[in-house]
């Protein structure tokens, strides 16, 4: 089941979901809307190596706004520390910005129990667009989940930077201890 | 929890689903077939600004099809009006249409509870399509939400064919949000 707007709000104010700083004008009717972190990092580098290093370069986005073209994806982070212990969260665009063809995330919109953090956007343009920091660009919605609960130790949810795989995340069966790994 | 095929039709029935016009043959196990209508827009400039209107141009699908182009974003609509007060609806592409490299919405698949209107499709092709006017091009799935309900009154509310992004007016907004 996912919540409706006024749960979310009911399950905030009972500490049970991290949305902060909370705004209660971002309540949607079953989410909550986010907003956009003023620095965006892309891949350098023609071709991205799944299981290589990921030189990015780092834009801090300007009062003017930041024109985002297509053809790379931009890494970006919400303003807002976002998560829960008890609900699943689940993070995507708004209309608004998907009628600009403006993607918010690559088809990973699910988001794990436990990982508590400003999540990393993955954003890709269909057209040329000029956005600005601190503007409203998605939602978040939570769901009720069935079953009994791992304890959150994965690597991505620990960070508040947008961050790429390092080497080896990606290769099946290998789990390194938690390398830098940092709020 | 999601509603299966044929909760969605007793819902309908029973007026707590709304999909007009609702056909029985569009029903699947656990969700419901909507079409392509027939308009599509198109921004007109290269460059698109959140901050200010971007003017748009009007399409219509012929019977003979129209191909759409990569990077570009085409707005589209369902034929039907769709909507709920009691369930949350979430919308994707039929699988069919995404082996053709189609998305049919741009990370925005979730629905308000209370916002009945056509549904504007944002669609982006991958490679060049041909799309004709009432395709099968989507499906709707609707979930049981917890909680108190306060129904959509948003911008969109109650919008006919393709609506084009109006976030301009967040920043025109003194508190500088509009849902």
């Amino acid at each position: 089941m996912i919540l409706t707007g006024p749960e979310i709000i009911h399950q905030h104010e009972a500490g049970r979901i991290a949305l902060e700083p909370f705004c209660i004008e971002q309540v949607n009717p079953n989410s909550y809307n986010y907003r956009l972190g003023p620095v965006l990092r892309t891949h350098r580098g023609p071709v991205i190596d799944a299981l290589g290093e990921h030189p990015v370069r780092e834009i801090t986005i300007p009062d003017e706004g930041v024109v985002l073209r297509p053809g790379q994806v931009y890494l970006g982070t919400t303003v807002e520390r976002i998560g829960s212990d008890h609900y699943v969260p689940s993070l995507i665009g708004r209309s608004s910005l998907g009628r600009l063809g403006v993607y918010l995330q690559v088809s990973a919109d699910l988001g794990n129990l436990g990982a508590v953090h400003r999540w990393t956007l993955e954003i890709v343009v269909c057209q040329a667009v000029r956005v600005y920091a601190g503007m409203i660009v998605g939602q978040v919605s939570f769901w009720i989940p069935s079953g009994d609960r791992l304890p959150y130790d994965g690597h991505f949810g620990r960070f508040s930077e947008a961050v790429t795989p390092y080497p080896d995340l990606l290769t099946a069966g290998r789990r390194p201890a938690r390398r830098g790994a940092r709020r | 929890m999601i509603l299966t095929g044929p909760e969605i039709t007793h819902q309908y029935e029973a007026g707590r689903i709304i999909i007009e016009p609702f056909c029985a043959d569009q029903v699947n196990p656990n969700s419901y077939n909507f079409r392509l209508g027939t308009a599509l827009k198109v921004y007109t400039d290269e460059m698109l600004d959140v901050r200010r209107p971007n003017p748009v141009k009007e399409l219509a699908i012929p019977e003979a099809g129209l191909v759409l182009e990569p990077d570009r974003i085409y707005l589209g609509s369902t034929v039907e009006i769709m909507g709920s007060d009691h369930y949350v609806p979430i919308i994707r592409a039929r699988s069919g249409v995404a082996r053709l490299g189609l998305f049919v919405h741009v990370t925005a698949d979730l629905i308000d509870i209370g916002s009945i209107n056509q549904w504007t499709l944002q669609l982006h092709a991958v490679q060049p399509v041909r799309v004709y006017p009432g395709l099968l091009i989507g499906q709707v799935t609707f979930w049981v939400p917890q909680g108190d309900v306060t129904l959509y009154a948003g911008k969109y509310q109650g919008t006919r064919g393709p609506q084009e992004s109006q976030i301009h007016r967040d920043f025109l907004a003194p508190t500088g949000v509009v849902i």
